[in-house]
């Protein structure tokens, strides 16, 4: 009796995670669907089944200019991601390592920077990039997006080299290594996944970042989430071109998103609960 | 010995100078313009210092600063609590045996890692009134079109875009939790004739207190902040309907007037909310992992 009872329940409890499922996974679907549409078919929410087209990925190429927005992320995603790496690393080094007086708060008060609003950094990016004539840059962009990569650069990696037993390294010492030799050939190698997983956060969160790009470009410097701003006006939105324009934007970042799936839960909560 | 005591500065330094000056110094400059009546269609030489009036003028005479506060809090409030329910329930749901977990939990990331400007777009999509796949379905149950954006809904449709984006967050950090939960307790408490209703309100909830105040204040931080989804979806309308903080400052700074100065002054106050919320957050981070060690 007892058995078939949890057989009940576990048929339920089945059912349940596949209505998450779905539910999680329907919008993309739809908007996956909706890309491959004709501009009737996109009005129709009753057309599921019909015969793909492609002229949407081809207008959003040709009269839309994806591929220049497409250049100015990934030119801004990875100076900014390369850069906060190579400092954020060195300062994890730094905490994971040296002990000096209030280390803790000093690293509590990076972390700090990484909760800043939006709207608060974009204003005095806005007026300082506008005396300096540094608005609608790449440059701009990178900078800013320092701001939020270093404190999560820094705050994972540090765990990271935390892992790694102090020993290896002193063996290296004893061995004749300096400081930098040893980070170079104990420490790196072992922190490569880590640093890694760390790279392809910094890219997801440079990549989908909207407020602050929208602020601060206008047109030579547009990365691809204000690309939104074509589809706003209440009337007329292609709506098969901004499905395809979205499953161009996501599709990159799902896959990173999986690459690093079994580092998410510590890196979603900077390093502060490890799974 | 000298030498060695300071070798650390070599590794903090590049950072913490970065920061200062791309962190510090413009939030300096911010809370500088908000005690200016600076307005983007001046000369910045001609603007002067007019001390606390700004914020009077939010205080005292801007009825819509007011309106985006409170639904700022109310958002939050809101969303975090029904992500934090909904998100424990599905993790619970993921805390047993299951074939293909891994496959099935990875669907959990899609809403949280795709672009949050093309998600207001996804659900604009859908929830469209008169073509939009929604509709559709409820028309299958015979239920009538409802006007998703409109007025009277806006702030509701926000709400479950937020919760379709981020419940999957809080689902899988409180699985990871659960995940790491000893073993010990459960069986000495088995041992002693416990229900599991009283498990898991006098083992697993006690167990998990930290890790749920961190998902918690990491979500309200984020909501709180929120411009992009919104944006997307209603742009802070339709009139002021979901017109959130970070919208508002948009609004004072950027879009009809160009009133940097209140908007400014707008955004210090976002800051000081979510400073003190990152302020008890990082209390709390401080004391877990000091009991780690």
């Amino acid at each position: 009796m007892k058995t078939s009872k949890n057989k009940i329940q576990g048929v339920v409890f089945d059912i349940l995670i596949g209505v998450v499922v779905l539910f999680c996974l329907f919008p993309f679907l739809w908007m996956f669907l909706t890309s491959f549409k004709t501009r009737v078919q996109t009005i129709d929410p009753s057309v599921w089944i019909f015969k793909p087209t492609l002229e949407n990925y081809q207008a959003v190429f040709q009269k839309r200019d994806l591929l220049l927005y497409i250049k100015n992320s990934a030119v801004v995603v990875s100076l900014t991601t390369l850069t906060s790496l190579f400092l954020g690393t060195l300062t994890a080094y730094g905490l994971a390592r040296f002990n000096f007086s209030r280390k803790e708060d000093l690293a509590y008060w990076i972390l700090s920077l990484r909760m800043l609003p939006p709207m608060a950094v974009v204003i005095p990016f806005f007026l300082l990039g506008r005396f300096i004539g540094l608005l609608d840059t790449h440059i701009l962009l990178v900078i800013v997006y320092l701001s939020f990569n270093i404190p999560f650069t820094i705050w994972m990696m540090r765990g990271f080299i935390e892992d790694i037993p102090r020993e290896l390294e002193e063996a290296a010492w004893v061995d004749g290594c300096s400081r930098f030799q040893a980070i170079w050939r104990i420490i790196f190698p072992l922190v490569a996944p880590g640093l890694a997983a760390t790279a392809i956060f910094c890219v997801i969160q440079s990549w989908n970042e909207f407020a602050l790009a929208f602020f601060l470009t206008s047109f030579n410097a547009r990365t691809v989430p204000t690309t939104v701003t074509f589809f706003l006006s209440v009337l007329g939105v292609i709506w098969g071109e901004m499905a395809a324009v979205g499953v161009i934007a996501t599709l990159p970042v799902l896959i990173f998103a999986l690459i690093v799936q079994k580092y998410l839960v510590r890196g979603l909560t900077f390093g502060a609960i490890k799974s | 010995m000298r030498k060695r005591k300071k070798e650390h500065y070599l590794f903090i330094l590049p950072s913490f100078i970065t920061l200062i000056f791309i962190v510090i110094f413009p939030t300096i400059f911010l809370w500088y313009v908000s005690f200016t009546n600076y307005d983007l269609s001046m000369g910045w030489e001609n603007k002067s210092w007019i001390g606390l009036r700004n914020y009077k003028y939010l205080f005292l005479e801007d009825k819509d600063f007011w309106y985006s506060l409170r639904i700022s809090l109310f958002f939050s409030g809101f969303t975090v609590v029904t992500e934090f329910g909904l998100g424990l329930l599905i993790a619970l749901l993921f805390n047993r045996r299951i074939t293909g977990k891994r496959l099935w939990m990875s669907f959990l990331i899609i809403p949280m890692v795709i672009t949050p400007s093309i998600v207001s777009l996804i659900w604009k999509l859908m929830l469209n009134t008169e073509y939009g796949v929604l509709n559709y379905l409820l028309s299958l149950l015979s239920i009538g079109k409802i006007n998703w954006l409109g007025y009277e809904n806006a702030l509701w449709s926000l709400i479950l875009v937020d919760i379709w984006e981020w419940t999957p967050f809080m689902a899988l950090i409180l699985y990871a939790g659960l995940q790491a939960l000893p073993q010990e307790p459960y069986e000495a408490a088995l041992v002693d004739g416990a229900s599991s209703i009283q498990l898991f309100r006098f083992i697993t909830l006690p167990l998990m207190r930290p890790i749920i105040l961190i998902s918690i204040l990491l979500r309200a931080i984020d909501s709180l902040k929120m411009f992009d989804i919104v944006y997307g979806l209603t742009q802070g309308g339709p009139g002021n309907a979901t017109e959130l903080m970070s919208l508002h400052i948009y609004r004072l700074g950027f879009r009809h007037t160009n009133w940097i100065g209140r908007a400014s002054a707008n955004a210090v106050i976002l800051l000081m909310i979510v400073t003190l919320l990152t302020t008890v957050l990082l209390r709390i981070m401080k004391r877990e992992s000091g009991e780690e060690y």
